[in-house]
């Protein structure tokens, strides 16, 4: 049980704590953190899985309360942490346009100081605000039919 | 495959990418997939400007914009995001060519070189006649005195080099002439009178960026004026 909470808070922890902003980010850490981010959905789930198993046995085999409390609490911390390692945190920092929505330039009230990043793809010229796209970071979209993802 | 991405993790005070297909990560700054299984793999650049909405709206007025999401509109960038941002700390230096790191810099990599280019510099002197690679090339600002594009500087079909030079001196909304063939060129690189009329100059990618971020990804690349 403690193994099993050992293996999904690791999961969840180290590429917090390594990819993290205003930290230096070394090449042999971040890539292990990125093996970890891949991979925890699944071993989160696993270690969660083992974890119910075990209090089930545990539950049975133990008449002590206190021991069969902390087994619980333990397993409900390990199904937590699967959880939590869904979380996207930097989506929820800066929320995703998942669906982006588009105006003619002749209908957009937007100073005309503002600055936009530009694209122009076949006869179609699209224009992403810096205020919006400064937030938001990443919008997929397709532009004149081919499929691009405007980034800042 | 068309890959949707998402905002994933940052490297060094610059953003990662993951598609949620096969779950690759990819660096924002180069579309470098830099774990997962498309590791390796590049995505394409796709050509773009950071230009003023009145400058752009003036090029494209059929073209269309980005609209806001109501909810989040609180959460956006004020005008002049990345001068204010000048003043956030970085994880990473390079205090070389007495550049500070978060100076702005317009990046060009092109005919095997890199090649950066001091934003504040540019905009005073209005038109830079440079080489990245050894190959000629300029740097034009816009009538709107913020907005730059770089473009190849040779015309199609003449020999030898145009030799640009502002029309009105140094002033705001001046066009180009070039000497040799004395036609007009606009912002938009393009031949607007004389006998080039109708040509247009090759235009070359360009990233604003933060002097840091860019050194980060560019060891090699040299400052114009340094």
């Amino acid at each position: 049980m403690l193994a099993c909470l050992a293996v999904s808070l690791s999961a969840v922890v180290y590429p917090m704590y390594v990819i993290r902003p205003f930290r230096t980010q070394g090449a042999r850490e971040l890539a292990a953190a990125l093996v970890v981010m891949r991979w925890r959905p699944a071993i989160t789930v696993i270690s969660a899985v083992l974890a119910l198993a075990m209090l089930a046995c545990y539950w049975r085999s133990q008449l002590r309360r206190w021991r069969r409390v902390l087994a619980a609490v333990c397993a409900g911390l390990v199904c937590l942490l699967a959880a939590l390692a869904r979380v996207n945190v930097y989506e929820l920092m800066f929320h995703p346009d998942a669906r982006p929505a588009f105006r003619a330039a002749s209908q957009v009230k937007l100073d005309g100081r503002e600055k936009v990043i530009a694209v122009k793809i076949g006869g179609s010229a699209r224009a992403y605000p810096i205020r919006a796209i400064s937030y938001h970071h990443v919008i997929n979209d397709v532009v004149d039919r081919v499929a691009i993802v405007a980034t800042y | 495959m068309r890959l949707t991405f998402h905002l994933a993790g940052i490297n060094n005070q610059n953003f990662l990418m993951r598609d949620e297909e096969t779950g690759t990560y990819w660096q924002q700054i180069n579309g470098l997939a830099v774990a997962g299984p498309l590791r390796g793999r590049q995505l394409t650049l796709v050509l773009s400007d950071e230009l003023t909405f009145a400058a752009w709206k003036s090029e494209e007025p059929a073209g269309t914009v980005l609209s806001d999401v109501p909810k989040y509109v609180a959460g956006y960038a004020r005008r002049d995001w990345d001068v204010r941002m000048k003043r956030a700390p970085t994880v990473i230096d390079f205090p070389e060519h007495g550049l500070k790191a978060r100076d702005l810099m317009l990046g060009i990599q092109a005919f095997g070189a890199s090649r950066a280019f001091l934003y504040d510099q540019v905009i005073r002197e209005k038109l830079v006649k440079d080489r990245v690679g050894g190959e000629p090339v300029l740097l034009v600002v816009g009538p709107d005195g913020e907005s730059v594009r770089a473009f190849r500087d040779r015309i199609p079909g003449v020999d030898g080099a145009p030799d640009f030079y502002r029309m009105g001196g140094n002033q705001a909304g001046a066009g180009m002439m070039d000497a040799a063939t004395g036609s007009q060129w606009n912002f938009q690189g393009c031949a607007v009178s004389g006998p080039a009329k109708g040509a247009c100059l090759e235009r070359i990618a360009m990233l604003k960026d933060y002097w840091f971020d860019w050194r980060n990804y560019n060891a090699k690349t040299s400052v114009y004026g340094r």
